[in-house]
């Protein structure tokens, strides 16, 4: 009898915890409707550029060291032939720098490498929604933070799915729903389709944005990690037109013509001259 | 007509690449990036384009022979931010080339890094390097 009271009382318990969990999280929806007619809580729009100087790892990556990876995780990063980092290579097939004269490297890098690409991002701001525009090959994020919630089950996509929300001076982006056909970074830092990517976007002063990026993937990683990337606020500057297709052209005309690419092996052999196209 | 600056400066170089600013896009593995190398010729074409500026040289060879150089430098849209334009360069100008060779060999030149130049014969500057 006293055992099955026992159990009776946890029950309850339990029915009164998930109670008050339902309740939160409505009052959290109804919380986050407001939003939708709420200006952003902090200005974080503008034209913005990389700074990092004097980081040379930053080219490639936004750690200095590899992260511990599983098993899986680190097969992945092993078969990666990347363009950037301590494990470049001249005939790269990255997919979105690739050095072998042939692909146009026209895939999205993804969330977060997408910060990497050393080029230009506007942020746009409206309620309920962050838009960020990206000078490389024009891809763009929308980041919703009209207080819906992620799809339970969402299609996997190159950029993901992008909820965000405002907690004091930072924007917090949480991004699920990446495929797996993207690199973290430029150096081929894998991921799994389960990565999981946290972006707390700040403000420090006037010119300055600061990205922390918290990278939670179970599956290639045997813990979470992150890392900071900073940019400056470019006032005068507008995203200007950058089309990937263009690389096709760059490939013939330098990948290919130039002869530099033409030997994967260094040697005192002059490559035929190339002949400029009239 | 192109000499490989002295091995003695790329310790410096090779400093000033670790504080210079984030290169474009591709990896620079297929070139020399421990020593400049500077030609001087005539350019012949000159393309202000993404994703890299290109330029077309001709030099005259040890042998009197005529070599056909392309240097790439960064793309068009950084380059302008830097104050140059498309018009920076055209053909017919006579130039000094400083940037890193094809480790092949061949005769293409990387001209993205902060030594990296092409100016004319005065070594006025007329596409220098931004990103």
């Amino acid at each position: 009898m006293r055992v099955r009271l026992k159990c009776s009382i946890r029950g309850l318990a339990a029915v009164l915890v998930f109670s008050s969990v339902l309740h939160a999280q409505s009052a959290e929806q109804s919380g986050a409707a407001k939003a939708l007619t709420q200006a952003p809580a902090v200005d974080l729009s503008g034209v913005w550029e990389a700074n990092m100087p004097g980081i040379q790892w930053a080219e490639y990556s936004f750690v200095p060291n590899v992260p511990a990876m599983t098993p899986w995780g680190r097969e992945r990063y092993l078969a990666a032939k990347p363009s950037y980092g301590p494990r470049a290579v001249d005939h790269s097939t990255d997919y979105v720098n690739p050095t072998t004269g042939k692909d146009v490297g026209c895939l999205p890098p993804g969330v977060p490498r997408i910060y990497i690409q050393p080029f230009l991002f506007e942020i746009v701001q409206t309620p309920g929604r962050v838009v960020e525009l990206f000078e490389f090959d024009h891809h763009m994020r929308q980041i919703f933070t009209d207080g819906r919630q992620h799809p339970k089950d969402p299609d996997l996509t190159w950029m993901g799915d992008s909820i965000g929300w405002y907690e004091g001076d930072t924007l917090v982006v949480d991004t699920i729903g990446l495929n797996d056909k993207t690199w973290i970074d430029r150096g081929g830092l894998p991921h799994s389709d389960q990565l999981h990517v946290i972006e707390r976007i700040r403000r420090p002063s006037s010119d300055a944005l600061e990205i922390n990026i918290t990278i939670d993937d179970p599956k290639s990683y045997t813990k979470t990690w992150s890392g900071n990337r900073n940019f400056k606020l470019r006032p005068t500057w507008n995203i200007k037109e950058f089309i990937c297709l263009d690389n096709a052209d760059y490939n013939e005309e330098f990948i290919n013509k130039s002869g530099a690419y033409s030997s994967p092996n260094p040697s005192k052999q002059h490559a035929k001259p190339a002949k400029p196209n009239k | 007509m192109k000499n490989k600056v002295l091995p003695l400066l790329s310790v410096g170089f090779g400093l000033l690449l670790v504080s210079g600013p984030l290169s474009a896009h591709h990896g620079k593995g297929a070139f020399d990036m421990e020593n400049l190398t500077i030609v001087k010729g005539t350019v012949t074409k000159f393309e202000f384009i993404n994703p890299h500026a290109l330029i077309f040289i001709e030099v005259m060879g040890d042998k009197g022979n005529v070599e056909h150089w392309i240097a790439e430098s960064s793309s068009n849209n950084h380059l302008s931010r830097g104050g140059y334009d498309k018009n920076s360069l055209k053909p017919g100008d006579q130039v000094i080339v400083t940037g890193h060779r094809a480790k092949n060999g061949a005769y293409g030149l990387e001209l993205q890094c902060k030594e990296c130049s092409v100016a004319d014969s005065q070594n006025k500057v007329l596409l220098g390097y931004y990103f």
